[in-house]
């Protein structure tokens, strides 16, 4: 594991393969349980969708952070590079907006009934998403394998992009002095938002104020989702204005992996029908507690990350 | 001003502000940025519940989380206070130091307010008693006042470390 986390082009050759080919499968499945109607794997289609979108962020953040292993070698043009930033870019942020709406669905058909646009829009931002990041990924190939390129980049006798849309929003991020501070207040109140939900979920399955059944604190799932969606908003522009400062950074990288696993944790409270059935003044059963416990210990774990970056790894 | 050179120049003060440990400066503001989490987190989900969001969630049993955003908010006092008296000179001449601590001084009132009025005595010593719905709308706008202080304790905290007097750390 250590290993591979010490070598982030070889992660990102690794990871590359869940948005696009793990993301195609989950497109499959969703297009062919909605014709044929089938419940559960339309269910498990969301479900796909929202762990290839918590597994995209690392898949993006490890590009940025393989590109200065490949920038400079022979035969390797930064236009390429920046063509494929700038699609892996775009993508990521549809692939996130089709975790969301996946999520948002997952959470809604547990307590109500979907509303009927509800599969309909996740269904057509997949379908984008695919077809952006089938981009993205092609471009990506074009990167060391100009031959299969329409480009003809290494040998293109036109002036080498100065730079593409990412690098302009990072200036962006990096120039404006107020910015990063209206972006690190957001992040802390994105990070207050998450922690109501988790401390009252979690705690209540814990055996914290039992009285409180567990279908009611479910209903606060998406204010934490709103601010892990700003985080991950704010966190982004933190990343395209200091790449430099994440990329090198092995404590940005646990971050990473807890949030990716914070990600699949959630699942459980979406998902069990056990947990669902905690009423008022029941004690939850041991796996649901397992779960409580687990999530305290990745948000915690994450918030520790992040604030430990100028500290312990090079950041800052 | 010479007064608060000295303060910083105690000698565990003097250790938190320049010792490269990760147990000094790193740990202790570790410590306070939980202990906000875990303050406004709890406090924010009473304050929603109040106006209105997740209105299934039954507010008497709430009170519960009260003692531990008790203890969370006493780890920020202490926290708070090494942090400030490590780097006296620099934040107590800053402005914004002052805002952040009228937010929290007037959220502290609005909370006293809004325990008088949702956890009062007589639902707390029966326990089988229903929320004092509906809910009046003094109640409501106290939990508003109470959010708004918040985000403003948050903002200007944060934004400590960006304007006025900077120290670096």
């Amino acid at each position: 594991m250590l290993d591979v986390l010490s070598n982030p082009a070889h992660v990102h050759l690794w990871l590359n393969h869940v948005p696009t080919v793990g993301f195609g499968a989950a497109l499959i499945l969703f297009i062919a349980a909605r014709l044929r109607g089938h419940d559960i794997l339309i269910q498990t289609g969301l479900v796909m969708f929202f762990v290839v979108a918590a597994v995209a962020i690392a898949t993006y953040l490890s590009g940025n952070a393989a590109e200065p292993l490949v920038q400079d070698r022979p035969g390797i043009s930064s236009r390429a590079i920046r063509a494929h930033e700038d699609a892996a870019l775009l993508a990521f942020v549809c692939m996130e907006m089709t975790g969301f709406l996946a999520w948002l669905a997952l959470w809604q058909r547990r307590r109500a009934r979907l509303a009927a646009w509800q599969l309909p829009a996740v269904l057509l931002a997949a379908i984008v998403t695919f077809g952006l990041m089938a981009r993205a990924a092609d471009l990506g190939g074009e990167i060391h394998h100009p031959e299969i390129g329409s480009m003809a980049s290494a040998t293109d006798s036109r002036p080498e992009l100065a730079s593409g849309t990412a690098q302009s929003i990072g200036l962006f991020v990096s120039s404006r002095p107020w910015v990063w501070p209206t972006a690190e207040t957001i992040h802390f109140i994105g990070l207050s938002m998450l922690f109501t939900v988790v401390l009252i979920v979690d705690l209540r399955l814990l055996g914290v104020a039992k009285r409180v059944p567990y279908p009611a604190v479910y209903q606060l799932l998406p204010l934490g989702m709103l601010g892990f969606g700003l985080n991950l908003a704010t966190g982004l522009l933190f990343f395209l204005g200091a790449t430099h400062q994440y990329i090198h950074n092995t404590t940005f990288y646990w971050k990473i992996v807890f949030v990716v696993l914070g990600g699949i944790n959630l699942l459980y409270f979406m998902l069990d029908d056990g947990v669902w059935t905690v009423g008022a003044g029941d004690d939850a059963p041991v796996g649901s507690k397992v779960a409580a416990a687990s999530a305290l210990f990745l948000w915690v774990a994450v918030l520790f990350c992040g604030h430990m970056l100028p500290f312990i790894g090079n950041a800052f | 001003m010479e007064l608060l050179a000295h303060l910083e120049q105690i000698s565990f003060f003097a250790w938190v502000r320049e010792s490269r440990s990760l147990l000094a400066y790193p740990s202790i503001l570790l410590l306070h940025t939980i202990g906000m989490a875990v303050v406004v987190g709890l406090i924010a989900g009473i304050d929603l519940r109040i106006l209105g969001f997740a209105p299934a969630l039954p507010l008497t049993p709430m009170r519960k989380f009260l003692p531990i955003m008790w203890a969370a908010f006493a780890v920020n006092a202490v926290t708070g206070a090494i942090l400030l008296a490590a780097d006296a000179t620099t934040k107590l001449t800053n402005p914004d130091f002052f805002v952040k601590m009228a937010f929290i001084f007037l959220a502290l009132i609005v909370q006293r307010l809004i325990d008088g009025r949702v956890f009062p005595d007589a639902v707390i010593h029966d326990p089988v008693a229903g929320d004092p719905t509906p809910l009046p709308r003094q109640t409501k706008m106290l939990a508003a006042a109470s959010l708004v202080c918040w985000l403003g304790a948050i903002t200007a905290g944060r934004l400590l470390a960006y304007v006025g007097p900077v120290s670096g750390l």
